[in-house]
């Protein structure tokens, strides 16, 4: 893993003070400071202009944007979404304004959040990625690239990547001598018979902090009509009904990858109530990020923030890093 | 920040079956920010998250985490359920907000048990709404649970002193979402106030697929039919239309043909609702663009869009 240098910037450290005890919410992620674990999902919060009227941004741990690729895209045919049992299955297709508006459209309102930004950034050939990679390094509101070769709902690119050891050493390698100044994240597909190669794969080419998980490949049938419910035939399934698989992935992967190599998980996949934001903490997540729940409740962020403060108040626990993989070890 | 929209805890006030399958939902909202016809909130369709926090509470050393969360157990939908306003009511800081819904399936079946003192979660005012253009005439085409934002316009409009024709169908009289004055509807496209739901000043023309009210056949023949026998035509004329897409693009047609200036109100399924999640895309022209078409969004680019720029 590259050395990195502390990041100067105030870590605004976020305390609720009762009955003498003092609760620190706050969490390093591989030296990004941030005031508190929780931070919206890639594509679920888009470049938080819209979500301006109704979140206080300024209490998000980190902002994560949709994914950002070289050129603008326009995303899959029409219909892309669609709700199921607990979950939904999304096939957005990466639609995105692309690097240069985003760089000149965009960015000047992250500025304004006061918080870390991390980039979602997606590709179809490693020297997109690179690309896009680059030029985030002169943005200074920028504190880390998470790479996304995980997305299930493109053809090429995508999940293409994020399946194959080989290849996430590929392009972690290429993005690893990019990122001098951010910090890499690398966000993994649950889509594999067994996480921790490519996590493992991922941490060797030098990640710094691994974000887990995408959605699931996943399709619908419209019975009546005889043909899948999404123009794009498959979508990617997110929400309450992934919970416990992404529970046990990022446990795998805290026990036999991350832990030793000391780098931390931002862990994601259903989040809804304080107690599953615990429970990822407990399997041994650092960061938590929310996706589908904020479609529900765009304020969902700030709850999960006072629920896990009076969860920690309740047990004792004075620092986040004290919950963080509390628990036995899975044999 | 916060300014226009927001989420508000909403409190039933009434709720009334209109027909087989439509019903009127009253929901006061205190403090719901300014709306206008057109737009839209998305309803959470099961109780809200306050209530159902509580059960965190419960579990300690002596009570183990359950795999009883509410989305293991109950059928419940999960995402929030895009409803158009049909009508609203301020008093000081009180505001009343009325909705027309059709039961076709979780959430909405929930909501018809919804008992007035519920406490439901809004998140709105959502979308673009209606642009009138001032007074002068307009015509307003609707088609089954397309009707209710016209409702809401219909009033909107005559306020402002524009004149209010309504054409509006339904598949059979026992599906017509609204209170009509039987022995007033007219068999043929010449508009009466047969409506109880519409300004006084507004006068109506009802359609019914198998002919048991008013006109026989659909609200886009009667239209062509009552331009047809309009002096002047579609002059002076603005529309607005919302029911189901093949309706709506019959309309679009029919205006496009006459330049007849025409805004409709789609329909695309939602996730958010706020413009974040990029599901609920519309196809309209763009000349910028390489390919003369861009992606909007319905949610916040709409619902309401102008016929001619539709690519649907
Ligand atoms: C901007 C907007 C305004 C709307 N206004 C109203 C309104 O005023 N009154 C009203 O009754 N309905 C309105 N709708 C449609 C309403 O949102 C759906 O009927 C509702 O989401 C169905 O939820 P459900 O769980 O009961 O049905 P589901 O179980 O989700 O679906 C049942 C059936 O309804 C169809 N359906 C569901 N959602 C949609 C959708 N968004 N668009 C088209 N078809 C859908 C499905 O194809 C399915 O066959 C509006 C939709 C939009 C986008
Ligand atoms: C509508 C939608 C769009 C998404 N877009 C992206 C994206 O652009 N890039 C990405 O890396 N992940 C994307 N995701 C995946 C989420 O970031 C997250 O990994 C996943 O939804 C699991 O979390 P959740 O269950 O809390 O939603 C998207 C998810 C949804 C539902
Ligand atoms: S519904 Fe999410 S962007 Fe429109």
């Amino acid at each position: 893993m590259a050395a990195r240098a502390m990041q100067p910037g105030p870590p605004e450290e976020m305390t609720i003070e009762r009955n003498d005890v003092t609760t620190d919410l706050s969490v390093d992620i591989a030296g990004v400071r941030l005031a508190n674990p929780l931070m919206p999902a890639s594509g679920t919060c888009g470049y938080a202009d819209e979500y301006a009227d109704f979140v206080d941004l300024e209490r998000l741990g980190a902002f994560v944007t949709k994914s950002i690729t070289r050129q603008p895209r326009a995303g899959n045919d029409y219909q892309r979404v669609v709700e199921t049992r607990a979950g939904m299955l999304n096939a957005i297709g990466l639609a995105n304004v692309g690097l240069e508006a985003f760089l000149t459209e965009k960015v000047p309102l992250l500025r304004r959040l006061g918080v870390p930004v991390f980039v979602n950034v997606a590709g179809t050939t490693v020297e997109d990625y690179v690309a896009v990679a680059e030029a985030l390094e002169d943005v200074d509101v920028v504190r880390g690239v998470e790479l996304n070769i995980s997305c299930p709902n493109v053809r090429a690119g995508g999940i293409q990547f994020g399946t194959d050891p080989e290849q996430i050493r590929r392009i972690t390698g290429a993005l690893r001598s990019v990122c001098r100044r951010n910090i890499l994240i690398v966000k993994l597909s649950p889509n594999v018979t067994d996480v921790t190669c490519t996590a493992a794969a991922a941490v060797d080419a030098g990640a710094d902090a691994l974000s887990m998980i995408n959605t699931f490949t996943a399709m619908a049938i419209d019975v009546e009509r005889r043909r899948p419910v999404l123009a794009n035939g498959t979508g990617g399934l997110s929400g309450p009904a992934i919970r416990p698989i992404a529970v046990r992935m990022v446990h795998e992967v805290y026990e036999h990858v991350a832990r030793q190599a000391g780098v931390p998980i931002i862990a994601m996949g259903g989040i809804q109530h304080a107690r599953d934001a615990v429970e990822f903490l407990l399997a041994g997540a650092t960061g938590l990020a929310v996706g589908t729940a904020l479609f529900v409740d765009p304020g969902v962020l700030t709850h999960l923030q006072d629920g896990l403060a009076d969860y920690m108040r309740r047990h004792g626990f004075t620092a986040v890093e004290q919950v963080v993989g509390a628990v036995p070890v899975m044999r | 920040m916060r300014t226009s929209r927001g989420v508000f805890a909403a409190r039933v006030a009434a709720q009334r079956q209109l027909c087989a399958e439509h019903y009127r939902l009253t929901l006061s909202v205190p403090g719901f920010p300014a709306s206008r016809p057109g737009q839209f909130i998305q309803l959470l369709c099961r109780p809200p998250y306050a209530s159902s926090a509580p059960r965190e509470l419960t579990w300690g050393p002596d009570s183990p985490p359950q795999l009883s969360d509410p989305e293991l157990i109950d059928r419940q939908t999960m995402l929030r359920r895009p409803i158009s306003l049909a009508g609203r009511r301020d008093s000081g800081d009180a505001s009343e907000i009325d909705l027309i819904y059709r039961v076709v399936g979780t959430a909405t079946r929930w909501l018809t048990g919804a008992e007035p003192g519920a406490e439901l979660s809004v998140l709105g005012p959502l979308g673009n709404g209606f642009a009138p253009r001032g007074a002068g005439e307009a015509v307003l085409i609707g088609g089954g649970v397309g009707i209710p934002p016209l409702l809401y316009l219909a009033e909107t409009l005559a306020d402002g002193g524009t004149n209010v024709t309504a054409i509006f169908g339904a598949r059979s009289e026992g599906l017509m979402p609204l209170r009509v004055d039987g022995a007033a509807v007219p068999r043929e496209p010449a508009p009466s106030p047969c409506i109880a739901d519409l300004p006084p000043q507004a006068r109506a023309v009802l359609t019914t697929d198998d002919g048991t009210l008013g006109v026989a056949g659909t609200a886009s023949d009667a239209l062509l039919e009552w331009l047809r026998r309009r002096e002047g035509g579609a002059a002076g004329l603005t529309a607005y239309c919302c029911g189901p897409e093949p309706l709506m693009r019959a309309v679009a047609d029919i205006c496009i043909e006459r330049n007849l200036p025409c805004q409709l109100a789609l329909e695309r399924y939602m996730a958010c609702g706020m413009g974040t999640c990029q599901s609920c895309v519309v196809k309209v022209r763009d000349t910028n663009a390489e390919n003369g078409w861009a992606y909007k969004l319905c949610c916040t680019d709409g619902p309401v869009f102008e016929a001619a720029d539709l690519l649907w």
